[in-house]
């Protein structure tokens, strides 16, 4: 009986989060996609927006939130982030690291999550750093802050790679420690044939399973290749199963990539901060390559002299599919400044700035059937926020992922009591039980 | 390699000769007797022959050609198995050369690799073999811990005599961890060390599909021979267990996870931070629990300042057993990287934060035993297992117990002298010379110090008056004392904390006009 | 080859060092008057259609009733508004081109104490970081020197003029300190380490370091007043390390005193305390816990920046945030700094950032304006539109704290700069790429 008791109540939480039913009400609703409702309702069913609008039936029984005064905003997606990364952030040792996933060392420790989730952000792609030309698999995660590594990994997301292109993979701002020698390559030159190198070695190691698997159906005792994980990754690049993301500054290493892939029979699906995408916006559009940039940050190398904030504009003008990322935990927590500025350098409109930080990164990280926009049918991930989310006066209140909150600030201010307490009580307890 | 492995072999079969020669009956009488494998038995006796235990039990005969061993008051225990310890290898440190922030050229070791077998390259010295016996620990299972991959541990059982005869079992698992290598060599990334691990199980599948497939086909290249493919070949055919080290929840998972997909038989050892997991997660995952508890930093506005997330992983580390134990995981205690004299104080911990002395003493002896399969020789005190018993005057996880006899392979090994030595040899004796920077001026104490079990013993004088210290301890290097302050009329406790660096000592002072800073030296 | 590789550099970091070709100002000085406006004075009500009037450089009228000089430019701001110009209390503007080349980078002199560097002596009037910035209504910044214990001498500039010289507002501004710090060991550090007691023997070094230096000068400063007085004290030679600091230990310049963490902060209050010195808080990440301790000894901070990570995971997530509300509640004065060059511009989004977590708009205003200019010692020149300040003033079509608001026409000392930058001449040229 009570082992059946327990069994229900380990249950209880999830019947509930499948059949909970929130109705945020009253908000001025910013969907993105649909335009501005006032006065609006979003209607959540289990991890589900079940209906967005100003005449919305809200069901007896459900969990109602006066937004009254309020913006509901989707949950902000960041095409570039280091967060949550257990150990180094870069596998540098090779050239190509096309073999190591960072989906692997994710870890549910890093507060960069919560404090993401307090600035509205709800959703990333956590890379591989930038220090070789192929770094490694990365992955799609929501910042679901208090639950297991496991339940972070967005499970239907499409595999992703980062390349890197620049002074970054040629070394050009750092040195190995003494005693280590300089690794290859040293020059966008070295960059470039590392990069088509392996999807030259890629058609190769296809070609040697195809020319297995034909000898080994015509009965031949036959040796199998090695499966090596690298060249599993780059014939999957060239099979379309893996999006690349390459970091990249230059409009020539911007080109030499399309010109790779062109080449090498394989798509580019986004360049991560493109800081010259604005010099080839049109090649990017021709190519049909969106980008993943930041407003803000120029002149801290020799290859980012020529970043301007206007980029975005340039390339949300040229028809390239444009988001703006972070690459960093503290810009992460507040993507909506970045999207604002959008509107000043260049002069998009309100909506399109909006669309930057939501549908069009949800659409370079093709995941735009589920999120970026608040609709019905997507996941319920957005936030409550004081006012509108392009205003610097505005903050977040609530954040909603899949329908659970997991940032709010009622709840936080409380929380910080209850956790210095718990720090206190531990240290004392810890002090009682030094040796005597 | 291969006439290494021979002689191993050789070895052991002049070893179980030797040991069937070996003279040696024993009775242990009057002591309290855990058999470990069944209750409790009060005035119990044990007869050991040969190296074998003949008899368990409370009415058994002492047969007249035993030497007699009166444990009156006593308790008589299966000798400890530490399970995991790096016995016999030298103490290499590629955790330190991996500091992110260390430009020196970084000295090539050869790493380990799963060719590495312990029992061929093990070397115990007898200082190695008195520190674990004097904790009682009669059997350990032995492996370098350096590298992805460290090599096949060993089974060894602590007895005198030939080295090889010591071996139990060999290999008795292939050994791997998450360490990353230096900087600028592949792996220096976890998820580097996870692809590589996962490419060399791939490795030594294709590696041995591609030996059949030449053996049956000999017109294509030959395979490459490749002793670090062939040595993880029983280990992805599940007939060797792979012991991960893996601490913090993530860790474990991400061992699982490997297991998993190349269907490995998984041992997780490390596991401090196992405590809020929960039996589904480690169903089917033995684990090895390190007692080398995360240490507190010395300074207070340190410690105080660590997030919280740090501090509770350290402080409820040691509640891992019990939990475990509560969760029906099979468990045991090792020692892992921290010293011999570290095993049973960290044990004691872990009795201390809710693991029954019962469980405590299972996870030392009929379990590792199992996990390692080796049960059938070890464990516990059952007729027909090896003679490894310890005697100890009180129970063997008290704090003063003291162990007073000791059989490995069923001979007696002296035990009391070397625990004195090593009591005597503690880096806290002797006199220390200390300044306590006041902003008033330097203060001199002078204070000698001896170590007891578990404590510092000692006294004082100089500027602040003399006497006897209070609440003196040594945890590894960390020293801490109080003293009673004199100055004019009032007297005021000064805590003294600091740590011990060969003959040198830092570290603070509280009083009660603040806190301040302490150094010192030890007379020569 | 040596010449070769002097060559290859030379080609290398020529186009990177390449100077700004935007006008550091045009020259013009006439009479302008701004009228239809909503002017904000700062330091009294916003003034609706009013009009602003200044002539060679300052401000002559400032008010909804004013008389249009004769030959005055007149510019219709209906539906605009008029401030102050922005002052950033701590940048490196003028110091840094490209963080990554050395070659352009003048932040942080070697060793740890360097009283006599002076920032404004290596500010480069011809960065491309100026016009960026100052497009968007920067019109002064403190460029202080980096690095060491004592970083060195910091200058008030405003963003316009030929050289150094025309530039300069007020220098020395404030002499820099990064307090030294005690820091836990990182994590991957062995806690009976060697490490542990490098780490407490620096820091001791530093401090005592920083003492004996102060109380140095201190001596110095004193047989320097004797040896005025009396030509019969022996004479000695110059010491410039110690003259940078005899008017700051005179109490005449300030020490801008960086200390982020309470128990740094702490040690710095007691340090000012010990040398009896003149000080500002720069950074203070901890200040809501020292409140009455800066309150009792009238000590101003020099928040930022505010766009930050806490300093602790176990911090408030905007711990950052809500320090200006603690010091405004608690009648502190306070501004704020980007710390920044190339992103300078931001500063009024460190501001607004705090207005969302409790600081009063106006607050916020002020604490990019007149509150910087009374912190360091320029209130009766800059900081507020009032007749008799310098004309540094910009027109925008809202709330310059508000991201989206446009500055429109930008006046320093009374001369409109263009809006240009490098930013705007790279946009308009691959905007017209064919």
């Amino acid at each position: 009986m009570k082992i059946f008791l327990g069994i229900l109540l380990l249950l209880a939480p999830a019947l509930a989060a499948q059949e909970r039913v929130t109705a945020i009400t009253n908000a001025t609703v910013l969907t993105v996609t649909n335009g501005v409702i006032e006065r609006g309702t979003v209607l959540i069913r289990g991890s589900k927006i079940a209906a967005v609008g100003s005449n919305v039936t809200v069901p007896a029984g459900a969990h109602v939130i006066d937004a009254s005064g309020r913006y509901l905003f989707p949950g902000i997606i960041d095409t570039h982030s280091h967060a949550a990364v257990e150990g180094r952030v870069n596998e540098a040792s090779l050239p190509n690291t096309g073999m190591v996933r960072v989906a692997d060392a994710l870890t549910a420790d890093d507060i960069s999550a919560y404090r993401q989730l307090a600035g509205g952000t709800t959703t990333a792609l956590v890379l591989h750093g930038s220090a070789n030309a192929i770094g490694g698999q990365g992955q799609i995660v929501k910042w679901k802050w208090g639950r297991p590594i496991a339940e972070w990994v967005v499970p239907d997301a499409p595999r992703t790679i980062k390349f890197a292109l620049g002074e970054n993979p040629k070394s050009a701002n750092f040195r190995p420690p003494p005693g280590i020698d300089r690794q290859y390559p040293a020059t966008r030159m070295g960059v470039e044939e590392v990069v088509r190198k392996s999807f030259v070695d890629a058609h190769d190691y296809i070609a040697r399973w195809e020319e297995y698997e034909a000898r080994r159906k015509r009965g031949e005792q036959v040796i199998p290749p090695r499966r090596d994980l690298l060249m599993e990754t780059m014939a999957g690049i060239l099979r379309g199963n893996i999006d690349v993301h390459s970091h990249a500054y230059r409009a020539d290493e911007i080109l030499m990539l399309m010109d790779v892939a062109r080449d090498q029979g394989f798509q580019v699906r986004a360049f991560q901060h493109v800081l010259e995408g604005y010099k080839v916006a049109r090649e990017m559009m021709a190519a049909g390559v969106g980008g993943g940039t930041f407003i803000d940050w120029w002149g801290y190398k020799a290859e980012a002299y020529d970043a301007t904030p206007y980029n975005v504009a340039l390339m949300v003008r040229n028809g390239v599919l444009t988001s703006v990322n972070s690459d960093s935990d503290e810009l992460a927590r507040h993507l909506n400044y970045d999207a604002a500025k959008a509107m000043k350098y260049g002069g998009l409109t309100e909506e399109e700035a909006m669309r930057l930080c939501t549908i069009n990164a949800a659409k370079l990280l093709r995941l735009d059937h589920r999120i970026g926009s608040i609709e019905a049918g997507k996941d319920a991930d957005l936030a409550i926020w004081t006012g509108h989310p392009l205003s610097t006066y505005s903050r977040v209140e609530t954040t909603f992922i899949e329908g659970e909150i997991y940032f709010d600030r009622t709840t936080d201010l409380r929380q910080r009591e209850e956790r210095a307490r718990e720090k206190a009580d531990l240290l004392a307890k810890e002090r009682a039980r030094r040796p005597e | 390699m291969k006439v290494g492995r021979i002689a191993v072999l050789i070895s052991l079969v002049i070893a179980a000769a030797a040991r069937a020669d070996a003279p040696g009956v024993f009775a242990i009488t009057n002591g309290s007797v855990h058999p470990v494998s069944g209750p409790e038995i009060r005035n119990g006796v044990v007869i050991v022959r040969n190296g074998l235990i003949e008899a368990v039990g409370s009415n058994v005969a002492v047969p007249p050609d035993a030497t007699v061993i009166d444990a009156a008051g006593g308790h008589v225990y299966p000798g400890l198995i530490d399970a995991h310890t790096e016995l016999g290898f030298s103490r290499r440190t590629p955790s330190e050369s991996r500091q992110p922030q260390e430009r020196q050229p970084q000295e090539r070791q050869p790493e380990p690799t799963a060719a590495t077998v312990a029992a061929e390259t093990i070397s115990v010295t007898t200082a190695d073999l008195d520190a674990r016996r004097r904790t009682g620990v009669t059997t350990v299972v032995a492996v370098p811990s350096a590298g992805i991959f460290s090599g096949q541990s060993v089974v060894l059982n602590l007895s005198d005599g030939e080295p090889a005869s010591r071996v139990i079992r060999t290999p008795a698992a292939v050994h791997a961890s998450f360490a990353t290598r230096p900087a600028w060599t592949f792996p220096d990334s976890l998820m580097g060390v996870i692809a590589h691990l996962r490419q060399t199980f791939l490795d030594a599948q294709h590696h041995a599909a591609a030996r059949t497939a030449y053996d049956r086909n000999p017109a294509q290249p030959r395979p490459a021979v490749s002793p670090e493919l062939d040595a993880l070949l029983p280990v992805v055919r599940r007939e060797l267990p792979i012991v991960m080290v893996a601490d913090s929840e993530e860790m474990i998972r991400r061992a699982q996870a490997i297991a998993r997909e190349f269907s490995l038989r998984l041992i997780v050892s490390g596991a401090r931070e196992a405590f809020g997991m929960s039996a589904q997660e480690l169903r089917g995952v033995p684990v090895l629990v390190s007692v080398d508890w995360p240490a507190a930093p010395t300074d207070q506005a340190e410690r105080e300042e660590q997030p919280l997330r740090t501090i509770r992983r350290r402080v409820l580390a040691p509640t891992t057993p019990g939990v475990l134990a509560g969760n029906g995981v099979q468990f045991a205690l090792v020692s892992g990287t921290t010293a011999a004299r570290e095993f049973l104080p960290g044990i004691r911990k872990a009795i201390a934060n809710g693991l029954t002395a019962g469980d405590a003493l299972r996870a030392v002896t009929l379990t590792p035993a199992r996990v390692f399969g080796v049960d059938r020789q070890l464990g516990s005190l059952e007729r027909g297992k090896i003679a490894n018993v310890v005697i100890t005057d009180q129970p063997i996880f008290e704090r003063a117990a003291k162990v007073t006899e000791l059989l490995v392979d069923g001979l007696r090994v002296r035990v009391q002298a070397a625990e004195e030595e090593a009591r005597d040899r503690s880096p806290v004796n002797g006199t220390w010379n200390l300044t306590v920077l006041a902003p008033q001026g330097n203060i001199s104490i002078a204070v000698t110090l001896r170590a007891e079990t578990g404590r510092v013993t000692g006294t004082y004088s100089g500027d602040r008056g003399s006497g006897e210290i209070t609440g003196g301890f040594l945890d590894r290097r960390a020293l801490q004392f109080t003293i009673s302050a004199q100055l004019d009329a009032e007297t005021h406790d000064w805590v003294f904390r600091g740590t011990i660096t060969d003959d040198e000592i830092e570290g603070t002072v509280t009083t009660n006009l603040g806190s301040f800073e302490f150094s010192g030296s030890k007379e020569p | 080859m040596r010449l070769l590789q002097i060559f290859v550099a030379l080609l290398f970091t020529a186009p990177l060092t390449a100077q700004s070709l935007i006008p550091n100002n045009p020259g013009v000085k006439g009479t302008v008057a701004i009228r239809n406006a909503t002017i904000y004075p700062v330091t009294s009500a916003p003034i609706a259609n009013g009009t602003i009037v200044f002539s060679n450089g300052v401000i002559t009228a400032v008010g909804a009733d004013v008389t249009l000089p004769e030959g005055a430019t007149v510019i219709d701001g209906s539906g605009l508004s008029v401030y102050p110009g922005l002052i950033d209390s701590g940048t490196t503007v003028g110091l840094v081109e490209i963080d990554s080349v050395a070659g352009t980078v003048d932040t942080t002199e070697l060793g740890t104490m360097n009283p006599n560097a002076r920032a404004d002596v290596a500010v480069n009037p011809h960065s491309e970081v100026i016009p960026v910035t100052r497009v968007n209504g920067i019109t002064n910044v403190i460029v202080a020197p980096e690095g060491g214990v004592v970083s060195g001498q910091s200058a008030l500039m405003q963003l316009a003029g030929w050289t150094p010289t025309e530039m300069t507002v007020k220098a020395p501004a404030a002499m820099h300190l990064r307090f030294p710090r005690l820091r836990s060991a990182p994590a991957w550090a062995r806690r009976d380490d060697e490490s542990e007691r490098v780490r407490r023997r620096t820091y001791r070094a530093e401090l005592d370091g920083l003492r004996d230096l102060f109380r140095d000068a201190r001596a110095y400063s004193r047989a320097h007043a004797a040896r005025t007085i009396d030509r019969n004290v022996r004479r000695f030679d110059r010491d410039l390390v110690l003259e940078a600091l005899v008017p700051v230990v005179e109490g005449r310049v300030p020490v801008a005193v960086e200390a982020n963490l309470e128990r740094d902060i702490r040690e710095a209050l007691k340090f000012v305390d010990e040398l009896e010195l003149k000080a500002i808080l720069v950074g203070g990440q901890d200040v809501a816990k020292v409140l009455p301790d800066l309150k009792q000894r009238g000590i101003p901070v020099i928040l930022g920046p505010i766009l930050a990570l806490p300093p602790r995971e176990d911090d408030p997530y905007d711990l950052l945030f809500t320090n200006a509300a603690a010091l405004h509640q608690a009648a502190i004065p306070f501004a704020f700094r980007t710390n920044d060059a190339h992103n300078a511009r931001n500063l009024p989004y460190h501001a607004a950032s705090s207005v969302a977590f409790g600081l009063p708009k106006e607050e916020a205003l002020k604490a990019v304006t007149i509150y910087p200019a009374q912190i360091w010692g320029v209130a009766d020149r800059l900081g507020s539109l009032e007749p008799g300040k310098s004309a540094n003033l910009f027109v925008s079509d809202g709330d310059p704290l508000e991201i989206r608001t446009n500055v429109l026409r930008i006046f320093i000392a009374g001369e409109e700069i263009p809006l240009d930058s490098r930013h705007t001449l790279l946009y308009e040229k691959f905007r017209r790429r064919p």
